[in-house]
């Protein structure tokens, strides 16, 4: 079952393309939702590399989807897609912070608009949600993401969808 | 002079010995994981911005054949008489064929886990602790041939639908391309289920547990992996004659793919080599 919860900063506009998501909604900045989601250590996991290397974080915190939420096999996963921009991007403008066991999981697109995880590097798949799945498969049992993975060349550590 | 590539299935017990004694060196020096973080920060992806140059890309084959070439280098400064085999997955097709033997490589992970137990990778050994990964596993993964849903390795044919494309790589030349040399052979493909792997990515998914991931120059069948895939490019040469790298010109400003791949005669990064300097490294080494 995919749990979808809307979450958006008040009067921050929705970015274009973004799909609406099923489920109620909160008015909450991106912020507090995050920090109530994972605390604030995650969340500096989460975000700090994101910050460091990129100019899409702004002032007005933007709108931040929670897309899934669920237990796949015994873990947490869940897919938070933020409206920021960023000029140049293939696709349009949010970006997606995934994790497993409140762990962030890496996730790449290809041209195509397919995704692909840090996990399962090798093909990829139609939406996060599925690379994430796919990613959990190939865990294995007892097995977590590591924290810190180096980032990627040029790269940013979230991912612009 | 020329040094030789082997078929990992004809090297001698010494050889094999060799090898492997010169990669646990390598590794207990820490130059091993500068391997794998390298690996790890070249993989860009073509739906992101930036510069392609391990994957995704036409310098797809030239990136990794001087990455082999500085392990072998690094594996040469330990024993000179030591180089990189490689592993022709269209002839050693099983779990228990070369190079998965207790005095190589070792064998498949066991099923609770994934671990693998045997040859002298296995984590007990103390040898060859992972340092570098996606997950916190410190012990090297693998599932060969996917046992919770079975593939089969690339066969010759699927082998020899890339090899047979005479143009090396063609416009955006990113993972979307169906046809050219390059992608057929890195093996990107569209759709659902066992077709979207294909030859050199369906070989890292038949393999699986560190060497579906990331950080899969963990495995040390990496390099005789990618030894193969730069065998094939070789063959590809020899077979169309004059056929060369391609694009052989940046594409410009205008183009998607400005500043995104590398040309012939442009430095690939890390190394400043550029492709057209490694199309022929005949001076260097020769297949067996």
């Amino acid at each position: 079952m995919v749990v979808s919860v809307e979450v958006a900063a008040v009067g921050t506009a929705r970015s274009r393309g973004s799909r609406r998501p099923r489920g109620g909604s909160a008015r909450v900045s991106r912020r507090d939702v995050l920090l109530g989601l994972f605390g604030p250590v995650a969340v500096a996991a989460a975000f700090v590399p994101v910050a460091a290397a990129t100019r899409s974080l702004r002032a007005a915190e933007p709108p931040a989807d929670i897309v899934f939420d669920e237990t796949y096999r015994g873990r947490r996963i869940r897919g938070i897609r933020t409206s920021a921009t960023s000029a140049g991007r293939v696709f349009d403008d949010a970006q997606w912070h995934v994790t497993v066991d409140g762990r962030p999981l890496h996730l790449m697109r290809r041209a195509d608009g397919t995704w692909l995880s840090m996990v399962d590097h090798y093909r990829s798949y139609g939406t996060p949600l599925e690379a994430t799945r796919a990613a959990v498969d190939e865990l294995g049992p007892g097995r977590h993401l590591r924290e810190g993975t180096e980032p990627h060349m040029g790269g940013d550590h979230g991912v612009h969808a | 002079m020329a040094y030789t590539r082997k078929d990992v299935s004809t090297l001698t017990a010494g050889e094999r010995r060799r090898f492997v004694k010169a990669m646990l060196e390598v590794k207990r020096r820490g130059e091993y994981d500068e391997f794998v973080r390298t690996h790890i920060e070249y993989y860009n992806s073509d739906g992101e911005d930036g510069l392609r140059t391990a994957h995704m890309a036409p310098s797809f084959l030239p990136w990794h054949r001087r990455f082999l070439l500085d392990l072998e280098r690094a594996l040469r400064r330990v024993d000179s008489s030591v180089t990189v085999p490689y592993w022709d997955w269209t002839r050693d097709r099983t779990a228990t064929s070369a190079p998965w033997t207790k005095d190589l490589l070792g064998g498949n992970g066991r099923r609770s886990d994934r671990q693998v137990m045997t040859g002298p990778f296995a984590w007990a050994t103390g040898n060859w602790t992972l340092k570098e990964g996606v997950t916190d596993a410190e012990f090297l993964t693998r599932d060969l041939g996917r046992a919770a849903n079975p593939i089969a390795l690339p066969t010759k044919s699927e082998l020899e639908g890339a090899l047979a494309d005479p143009v090396y790589d063609v416009s955006p030349w990113d993972s979307t391309v169906t046809s050219g040399f390059r992608n057929k052979l890195e093996g990107w493909g569209s759709g659902r289920g066992s077709v979207a792997w294909r030859n050199h990515n369906r070989v890292h998914r038949w393999v699986g547990g560190a060497m579906v991931g990331g950080a899969s120059v963990n495995d040390p069948v990496f390099w005789l992996h990618h030894a193969f895939i730069d065998l094939c490019w070789y063959r590809w040469q020899r077979r169309h004659a004059g056929a060369r790298y391609q694009p052989a010109r940046p594409p410009g400003p205008a183009s998607d793919q400005w500043r995104r791949v590398v040309a012939r005669g442009e430095k690939l990064p890390p190394w400043g080599v550029t492709p057209e300097q490694l199309e022929d490294v005949s001076g260097i080494y020769r297949y067996a």
